[in-house]
């Protein structure tokens, strides 16, 4: 047996992974592994806990997505006490999960993935960051964390907080919104559209036509998708909607939340904490093998893009369009969920300006009566890294009887080995490799967002 | 060149990165000026065992300044929060994870090793699924606050902690003076109208939205406290409106938490909670969960498994 | 090996504490797994007190005072009691059995009810077992 070359920690992801490269005597790739490291037990220290609490405690689950723990919950916290939320607290609710879609996707592609592209994959560590990215494109910079505060403040300003949100209630949402704020809110959402389309365009020329090609392969895998669409016409949806797991020659099935079990399974791994969500309904297994993967399906932007039959908002359906004419559907190549992620940046700037322009949004009716009881709720979103299953069961005080959550990022854990490997054979041949190839490496895995 | 800082998140959720992320606009020369960061996960590539991972002992470059967020959890933790003692001449401790525990140390309350056995048997897990031991850093005993392992300079809680306070301290460490933060507990800082008086003689669960006028700032809304909701407010430190302002939830018209600690260093959340409701005449035992008042401090040997009473003899 | 615990005593100045002195005057026999601290009345201990005795090592907490109506400071010993109530039904929530509590009112003259009390709570937390398992 050879050496084994850690890559640790992952860096410019949003998690704790490691990565692990066993070389065999020849110096050639014989095994990979992308460790996941966390593990803390949310499901089992909410137990007990009054239901309407949870959503402000799950949210700890990630700093980076709260929004999304927190409206999951939410969601799930309704369907146990069996409440509906009013009109107005849903879309209260809508709107502010797609405006955090909007500051990680400006997060995850500038601060974390862009360096790669600006400065190359084999610039130095020291510069290959936002810093560098800072010094060699300071406009381009200051542009971007002006827009991602922005985002973040106008959450801020609307809900309290922006980070562990506490706004959104079982029943509804904690406050009404005011006619001052719909129209800063507005005003707000429209500069980051216009971000959004030139972020897109700066994407295309500055990024997808330079890299492209040299890249088309890096971490290539052929697998299924899985994401929420639209009940009624299949378009793409963030808050609400079905989920439609597609194979990769484009046949899928559409099911409710509620039946995920039926759909959905995790396999768990003696090296890994993270459990890989793979498609029990398939019939075929789990199997990473890169040539006849089993039951491998992907989630988060690439594969919201391929299961959508369409997107409601004009700009987002424009450039989807053009994504579908140049990369198919399904498109397989993993650095694509780049491209896809911009795309739906642009939706959820749409989103956020249709739902302010709804006319009923200042309504004060935002909060359902509520009686807590005993019953059982699956609460789904899609979260920026897949779609996000949080399963409750409470007991007839409404406290938390037992709780079962299938995060976005662990449906994309089996993929990313199987990426991580394929990138890591293509790129390490008779023991050459340097920190440039190394970088690649976990290129792959960036694509994702984890 | 600025001055270096190396940045690490242990048992942490990311929120306390993305507070510091939110600095906003101050944030580029905050980064690329007044700091020179060398090892930070989440913005850079320095890692552990070389940059072609073919070391055997993890290494972090010597800094200035030393930022942890997270609670101790693991064996890595416990590693990584070594090692930055080692090279870091100022450690801080940002964030209420790293300073009293925080959410992850709710799990103090329970049986761990039932819990992560449950944990990999669920309605959606393959059968017969253990608990993963490969190449996964062992658990410890229970969730640690930093300071219970090593010697900590100073602490910023907040789940997360303000971007401007995060900002004011490092920026006074640099500057070499003091930096200025709020000493004082939440409802301190809280503007909503205190009568004196609570309405009722017990807390109701937050299944009803508080009394307010949309149309007014939330000095006209009654304290949420007098209106029967539990607000923490009264135990929980000051901070999360950056000093001045509302406080965060507040301000969007939902009860304190207590996401920022107890107001003292060492107090205790829900004594001081229990004590200030039945000092002002409100049952103690109305509380529904009365221990996830601790659920931001539970490191420090605060929170335990249960223990069930002991029959009579 | 068996288990020696440690039990924290707090005592008020003007009764509890004169019966443990007179305790010791008397040459009384009484376990060595006490530890007294003389405060100036029972209605002094704050429940922090007892929690942080209990997460720092003590294995059980007493509080002795005066008998009621015969504080030194009026109420103390009431507030004491109103108190009691609530460190019990708190130590379940701090993971704590109830038995680990004890309060008691001695008089100054009571060396023998001192003794009492301080060996059967002695008895009852060896039986419990050590507070931090
Ligand atoms: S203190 Fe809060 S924001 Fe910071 S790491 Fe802990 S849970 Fe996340
Ligand atoms: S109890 Fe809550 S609402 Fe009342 S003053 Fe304090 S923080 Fe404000
Ligand atoms: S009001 Fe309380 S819970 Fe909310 S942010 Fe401030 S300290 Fe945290
Ligand atoms: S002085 Fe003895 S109880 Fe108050």
């Amino acid at each position: 047996m050879g050496r084994v070359l850690n890559i640790a920690p992952v860096s410019r992801i949003e998690g704790h992974a490691k990565i692990a490269i066993h070389l065999d005597d020849d110096g050639n790739v014989a095994e990979t592994f992308l460790h996941v490291q966390s593990l803390r037990g949310f499901e089992k220290f909410i137990e007990g806990r009054p239901a309407e609490e949870v959503p402000r405690i799950v949210n700890r689950i990630c700093g980076i997505c709260p929004w999304m723990h927190h409206l999951a919950s939410n969601k799930a916290v309704d369907g146990a006490f069996g409440v509906t939320p009013t009109p107005v607290g849903y879309k209260l609710r809508e709107m502010c999960q797609v405006m955090a879609h909007i500051s990680d996707k400006i997060l995850h592609f500038f601060f974390l993935a862009a360096p790669d592209f600006v400065l190359g994959p084999d610039a130095d560590y020291s510069v290959r960051n936002v810093m560098g990215l800072v010094k060699a494109a300071p406009e381009l910079a200051r542009q971007v964390v002006r827009m991602r505060q922005l985002g973040q403040k106008m959450l801020e300003g609307f809900a309290g907080r922006a980070i562990h949100p506490v706004a959104g209630v079982v029943g509804g949402f904690a406050k009404p919104m005011i006619e001052e704020e719909r129209k800063e809110l507005l005003c707000g959402a429209r500069e980051l559209l216009d971000f959004s389309r030139y972020a897109l365009d700066f994407a295309i020329t500055d990024v997808f036509a330079k890299y492209m090609d040299a890249f088309s392969d890096l971490g290539g895998i052929k697998t299924g998708f899985l994401g929420m669409v639209d009940r009624e016409d299949g378009s793409l949806r963030l808050y609400d909607g079905k989920l439609r797991l597609m194979k990769h020659d484009a046949s899928f099935v559409d099911f409710e939340g509620d039946d995920y079990t039926e759909y959905l399974a995790e396999h768990v791994v003696p090296w890994g904490y993270s459990k890989m969500v793979y498609a029990k309904s398939w019939d075929e297994g789990f199997d990473m093998t890169l040539t006849a993967p089993r039951g491998i399906y992907r989630a988060n932007t690439l594969a919201r893009i391929n299961v959508c039959d369409k997107i409601s908002t004009p700009g987002a359906q424009a450039a989807l369009e053009e994504f579908r004419s140049l990369f198919g559907r399904p498109a397989q190549q993993t650095l694509l969920y780049h491209y896809a992620r911009l795309i739906e940046l642009i939706y959820s700037c749409e989103r956020t300006i249709e739902i302010l322009e709804w006319p009923e949004i200042t309504g004060s009716d935002v909060r359902a009566k509520v009686v807590p009881k005993a019953g059982r709720g699956v609460g789904l979103v899609e979260a920026p890294r897949g779609t996000l299953i949080h399963d409750y069961t409470t007991d007839e005080n409404g406290c938390i009887t037992s709780a079962n959550m299938i995060v976005g990022t662990t449906h994309n854990i089996a993929p990313m080995n199987m990426s991580v490997k394929r990138a890591a054979s293509a790129l390490i041949k008779n023991g050459v490799y340097s920190e440039g190839i190394l970088n690649q490496v976990e290129m792959a895995v960036r694509a994702y967002d984890p | 060149m600025g001055v270096t800082a190396a940045m690490e998140w242990l048992g942490s959720c990311s929120g306390c990165e993305i507070a510091f992320l939110n600095i906003g606009e101050d944030l580029v020369p905050l980064i690329t000026e007044t700091l020179d960061l060398v090892h930070a996960p989440l913005l850079m590539d320095h890692k552990y065992f070389g940059q072609c991972g073919e070391g055997v002992t993890l290494e972090i470059p010597d800094a200035v300044i030393g930022i942890v967020t997270g609670g101790v959890n693991n064996r890595e933790h416990l590693t990584v929060l070594r090692q930055m003692r080692k090279k870091c001449r100022l450690l801080i401790a940002l964030g209420t994870c790293a300073t009293h525990g925080g959410i992850p140390a709710l799990m103090n309350g329970q049986d761990q090793q039932a819990s992560w056995q449950a944990i990999f048997k669920t309605v959606s897990t393959d059968p017969g699924a253990e608990i993963p031991e490969v190449e996964v850093p062992p658990p410890l005993d229970r969730v640690y606050a930093c300071d219970e392992k090593v010697k900590i300079d100073m602490q910023l809680p907040g789940c997360p902690p303000n971007p401007e306070l995060i900002a004011e301290l490092l920026v006074a460490i640099v500057e070499g003076r003091s930096p200025v933060l709020p000493g004082k507990s939440v409802c301190d800082t809280c503007p909503a109208r205190r009568e004196g008086r609570s309405v009722v003689g017990k807390v109701k669960r937050f299944i009803e939205n508080v009394e307010f006028d949309p149309g007014e700032p939330v000095s006209g809304m009654r304290c949420l406290l007098e209106q029967g909701f539990m607000c923490m407010g009264p135990v929980t430190a000051g901070g999360c409106n950056g000093g001045e302002g509302v406080p965060a939830c507040i301000s969007a018209r939902v009860p304190c938490r207590g996401c920022f600690g107890p107001v003292r260093k060492n107090g205790n959340q829900l004594l001081d909670m229990m004590n200030g409701l039945a000092s002002n005449g409100i049952d103690f035992k109305s509380v529904v969960d009365r221990r996830s008042i601790l659920r931001f401090s539970g490191a420090h040997g605060r929170l335990r498994p249960l223990k069930k009473r002991v029959a009579k003899e | 090996m068996d288990f020696e615990p440690k039990i924290i005593v707090f005592c008020c100045n003007w009764c509890s504490y004169a019966a443990a002195d007179l305790a010791g005057i008397n040459r009384m026999q009484y376990p060595h797994n006490v530890w007294i601290i003389r405060l100036m009345c029972s209605g002094m201990v704050h429940p922090e007190f007892i929690m942080d005795a209990l997460s720092q090592g003590a294995d059980g907490v007493m509080v002795l005072g005066c008998h009621l109506g015969e504080c030194h400071y009026r109420d103390g010993n009431y507030r004491a009691l109103d108190r009691s109530d609530m460190v019990v039904e708190l130590l379940e929530d701090f993971g704590y059995e109830q038995e680990r509590f004890h309060l008691a009112w001695i008089s100054s003259q009571e060396a023998d009810k001192f003794v009492e009390v301080v060996s059967g709570m002695v008895n009852r937390i060896k039986k419990l077992g050590p507070a931090g398992g």
